[in-house]
């Protein structure tokens, strides 16, 4: 792996057990993402996505190949140690934006800072929230907020702990059509200004055309589709 | 400040931490004020009894007391007295009586007060004094029978003593017949002086102990080995037997109350964590998501789970020592001898019960919180892997150690849980059984009715839950109603106020009519007349007793003395028949007696009266309620045998303080006739009753507060579902008034099935607690029918409808959000 490689994925297949039996999601796949590139993973419903990316942060343990992400091997970690890279490395952005309901939007962002023991973690949350446009709902809570603004937080949240790579899951999926573009806006400029990786799934071919690289899930596989 | 106090005070404000912390002071505090508040009524019916024995422990023997028993006793730091009691012949100016005399030491009585007063008949006061060397104090009745008062003198044996003051109570009297005659106190060391007690005189020895309880139960350990046949060691509760039975059921009650106190702080903790789980459940998948590891989150909820038992448990034994404060408060006015203070070691209970709780249930819950997939984030469906057997074993076990150690032994929580099973196998039946009914009624969901029913086969599981939880509080509330109501009625029913407390024996045919009219003219309620014909029965069948007895070793009480026998027409008050026929021209033999000496209908006894030996077949076995105070006898014979010999008739009476005077005045006039007042006992007895019935009445209220509160907390755990369900009816445009009447039939039903399958446990556990436990006659309640399902029906739809008021009051787009 050259040394401006963030994600590297070698023959990765992935099998879940359902009540008819063995079920093989991913089948050997292959691929390679770059530090501050930007990666669209499109595809139906059902084709595996999601799991994809779970698998490409850590958040799942991968039946066979393996996953290197900034050359620390995923595939065969424990838990406590996929959280450390994930800590260290991995930032989220999620459709459902899964913030804390009890936590106020600054406290939500300043966690991923305060769980690396961050001293400074309030400022950096002020700042980032003062960046999504958010200052002036520092102590509301997501309840408070609407879909969009939700969302800003979940952003700046995910930019708290500095990530080299941003994992985004169908971000504009429960948005409507400007909000959505606000948000996506945001992500870019942030991904530009932060030299951050960003993998997002999306069904939205508008997001998808705006990445530097479309890779297309079907049935398993995944093919680099040309633009 | 730590991550972890950040994230717990954050916590906190959202409420779910709060409802754990409440869950935990609640249980905490409800084991705590219950359990120390039996420890001070235990420590208040061995105070109160004590006064009875005037000690704590006594050694009452035929043989004056070793010297080698004082100075252990001494060794032990043991507070000491003697007595010694005699029957004598006073002597005064030309008169003399038969009187029954104690001689007492200095620091005698070591429980209780002499009850004194300085005229005739008066109703006394206390004092802590004792006759001084050279006086003697006199009952009432033995100075009107001696024609003496205060100052004057008497004569004991060969020294005279000066009467100091009138005797209204010893408070170590005793009841038994010994004491018919009047009695008198006198100090010990003028006793040597009377020369009264000689080789084969009837004189009993007592020496009385009082102190610490170790240190008595060693004395105990040490004295009771060396002890010869006419040697006894005597405690309170052994010396008022009838309270040492009330204070069994009473300690029976509170401890079976204390033990579902438990049971209930245990669910109100299971249902609290397992809401706290599950809504934490995303927030821990999010923190991983973020880098936090499962070491850090073990950490983190560890020190919360620390903190929290820390906090709840401190809150909790404070308010639980302020509750049994408060109780014993408005109880003080009712306790003759005042509450003791509670013992600090017994907060220990409280302390452990939150501990356990905590360890039971929370860390078992949290130890899979934290093992819940990040991949929940990207899967909300995806469900953490519980593994709820060995939660609900763990929880179990944790329950029933807690039990076990409230109650200090194996049995009560083994019925117990053994009955909970079985009631939850039932309930999980009868409940599958009526909802799919109730789903099969309804198709469609245009009514209230339809929707409701539908949601009870829709959540099954947890509403079966929920039913068991209803249906075993109000089980339990039940259960705890009608054991209070079956033991204070008991109660009052065996010492109804005017139970009779004067016996009068000796009495000649001649003098009855004489009393009878005194008595009425005062107004006295009196028994019939009872003869009494002295009598022993000397053969069984042909066989002499003898015989069958030659060392008298296990010769049953008919046989082993000389018996008063009595004829009646009919059988009498507080008497049963249980076979034969009790008009036949044979004897009636009292049930326990004929089933001691092995006795059955057709049994033939010889009775030898006043010389002349009688043989009659026994025709019929009755029970005698010993408690009625009425005169009870074990042998009734045919009034033709009897009526020829000499009898003397016995007769009982209700005397109230203001007829007490002229009634031993105007008895002056029967000199040979004896009187046993027996009111003392009976009134500290009926003390007693009140202080319990009080007492079980406000532990009852507690007990009740603790399971609103798990009914709550219970109703809660389902909550989002339901909120969920309203307000997605709102947004589908259904009114408030059916989304209204959806929980009401949901909940009602829920209440309805838990109160009548309640009502049924709670008859089946009454029959047999009255049978096995309480020892009284079984009965059918039939209000517990009417109760269960009102109670269930009333309080659930109540509480229900309270927690849910959110589905109908607020804009069900702020609960979609909210969820």
């Amino acid at each position: 792996m050259t040394s401006n490689t963030a994600i590297k994925v070698t023959n990765l297949t992935h099998t879940v057990t359902s009540n008819t039996g063995n079920l093989t999601i991913l089948k050997g796949i292959n691929m390679e993402i770059k530090e501050s590139e930007s990666v669209a993973i499109v595809g139906s419903s059902g084709s595996g996505k999601s799991t994809l990316l779970g698998l490409l942060a850590g958040l799942d343990v991968n039946t066979s190949g393996d996953i290197l992400v900034y050359d620390q091997p995923f595939s065969g970690q424990s838990e406590e140690k996929r959280a450390l890279i994930r800590g260290e490395h991995v930032g989220f952005v999620f459709q459902s934006f899964h913030l804390l309901p009890s936590l106020q939007a600054i406290e939500n962002v300043m966690l991923p800072a305060e769980l690396k023991g961050d001293k400074d973690a309030r400022v950096k949350a002020e700042a980032l929230l003062e960046k999504v446009g958010l200052s002036h709902r520092l102590t509301h809570y997501p309840r408070q907020l609407s879909g969009g603004e939700q969302q800003r937080v979940a952003i700046a949240r995910a930019f708290a702990s500095n990530p080299k790579i941003l994992f985004a899951d169908e971000p504009t999926g429960n948005l409507d059509e400007e909000n959505g573009k606000l948000i996506i806006q945001l992500l870019f400029d942030l991904n530009r200004s932060q030299g951050t990786t960003l993998v997002m799934v999306t069904h939205d071919n508008e997001l998808a055309k705006m990445c530097d690289r479309q890779l297309v899930m079907s049935a398993g596989q995944l093919t680099e589709k040309s633009l | 400040m730590s991550f972890t106090f950040r994230l717990m005070l954050r916590d906190l404000r959202s409420g779910d931490l709060l409802t754990l912390l409440l869950a935990l002071i609640i249980s905490v505090s409800t084991v705590t004020s219950i359990g120390l508040f039996i420890d001070r009524l235990q420590l208040s019916f061995e105070k109160e009894s004590a006064t009875l024995l005037a000690a704590d422990r006594l050694v009452r023997s035929d043989d004056e007391i070793s010297k080698d028993w004082v100075t252990k006793a001494t060794d032990l730091n043991l507070q000491y007295a003697e007595r010694t009691s005699f029957t004598t012949m006073m002597f005064a100016n030309d008169a003399l009586q038969l009187s029954q005399l104690s001689a007492v030491t200095d620091a005698y009585p070591l429980r209780g007060r002499f009850l004194v007063d300085d005229s005739l008949f008066g109703t006394g006061y206390n004092t802590i004094d004792i006759p001084q060397p050279g006086e003697v104090w006199v009952s009432s009745r033995l100075a009107s029978l001696l024609n003496v008062d205060i100052g004057d003198q008497v004569e004991v044996g060969d020294t005279s003593l000066t009467i100091a003051k009138l005797l209204v109570r010893d408070p170590g009297s005793s009841t038994s017949a010994f004491a018919i005659s009047p009695r008198a106190v006198m100090n010990m060391a003028d006793v040597a002086a009377t020369n009264v007690i000689i080789p084969g005189s009837r004189v009993r020895y007592s020496l009385l102990l009082a102190g610490d309880k170790a240190a008595l139960d060693e004395y105990e350990n040490w004295v009771t080995p060396q002890f010869n046949d006419s040697q006894r060691w005597r405690t309170p509760v052994q010396r008022g037997e009838r309270i040492g039975d009330t204070i069994g059921r009473a300690e029976s009650f509170l401890l079976l109350a204390g033990t579902l106190a438990v049971v209930m702080a245990g669910v109100a903790m299971a249902l609290a964590s397992a809401r706290f789980v599950k809504r934490h459940l995303m927030q821990v998948a999010i923190l991983k998501t973020l880098g936090a590891t499962p070491k850090l989150l073990g950490k983190v909820f560890f020190q919360q789970l620390a903190v929290l038992f820390i906090v709840g448990s401190v809150l909790g034994l404070a308010i639980g020592w302020g509750i049994q404060e408060v109780i014993a408060s408005i109880l003080s006015g009712l306790m003759s001898t005042g509450l003791p203070e509670p013992s600090v070691i017994r907060l220990w209970l409280g302390a452990a019960t939150g501990l356990i709780s905590m360890l039971v249930f929370c860390l078992p819950l949290m130890s899979h919180l934290i093992k819940i997939s990040p991949l929940s984030v990207l899967q909300p469906n995806a469900r953490v892997e519980l593994n709820s057997a060995l939660i609900y074993v763990v929880g179990f076990m944790g329950i029933y150690g807690l039990m076990c150690i409230y109650t200090n032994g194996f049995l009560l929580p083994t019925i117990m849980t053994i009955a909970i099973a079985g009631i939850a196998l039932f309930v999980a039946g009868i409940g599958w059984l009526a909802f799919k009914l109730g789903r099969s009624l309804t198709s469609g969901a245009t009514s209230g009715w339809q929707i409701g029913l539908a949601s009870l086969y829709r959540r099954l599981v947890p509403n079966l839950f929920q039913l068991l939880v209803f249906t075993l509080i109000i089980m339990l509330t039940l259960i705890l109603i009608g054991i209070k109501s079956n033991l204070i009625a008991d109660w009052q029913q065996q010492l109804p106020e005017d139970a009779p407390n004067h016996y009068l024996f000796n009495v000649q045919a001649n003098q009855i009519e004489s009393i009878n009219s005194a008595t009425d003219a005062l107004n006295v309620p009196r028994s019939d007349w009872y003869p009494m014909v002295r009598g022993r029965v000397v053969s069984v069948n042909n066989e002499s007793v003898q015989d069958l007895y030659p060392d008298e070793r296990g010769e049953p009480e008919l046989y082993e003395r000389e018996l008063n026998l009595t004829w009646s027409d009919t059988i009498g008050q507080g008497n049963t028949l249980v076979s034969g026929n009790f008009s036949a021209e044979g004897l009636s033999v009292e049930q326990e007696a004929a089933k001691e000496a092995n006795l059955t209908l057709g049994d033939e006894l010889s009775i030898n009266i006043g010389g002349n030996l009688v043989t009659l077949p026994i025709t019929s076995i009755r029970t005698v309620d010993w408690g009625s105070m009425q005169p009870n006898f074990y042998l009734i014979l045919p009034r033709s045998v009897l009526q020829d010999y000499p009898a003397n008739f016995v007769s009982s009476l209700f005397i109230d303080e203001t007829s007490a005077q002229p009634f031993y005045k105007s008895m002056a006039q029967f000199p040979t006739v004896s009187i046993l007042n027996v009111g003392d006992v009976l009134r500290q007895i009926q003390t007693i009753i009140g202080q319990l019935s009080k007492a079980i009445q406000l532990v009852l209220f507690c007990i009740l507060s603790a399971g609103a509160l798990v009914l709550l907390a219970s109703v809660r755990s389902t909550l989002e579902e339901r909120l969920e369900e309203g307000a997605l009816l709102r947004v589908l445009g259904a009114k408030s008034a059916l989304v209204r009447q959806a929980l009401l039939v949901e909940f009602g039903a829920l209440g309805f099935f838990a109160g009548l399958i309640a009502a049924l446990g709670a008859e089946a556990c009454l029959l047999g607690l009255q049978v096995f436990v309480f020892n009284s006659a079984p009965s059918f309640h039939p209000s517990l029918w009417l109760f269960g399902p009102a109670i269930g029906i009333g309080v659930i739809t109540s509480i229900g409808l309270l927690a849910s008021r959110k589905v109908l009051n607020v804009p069900p787009m702020h609960l979609l959000r909210d969820l």
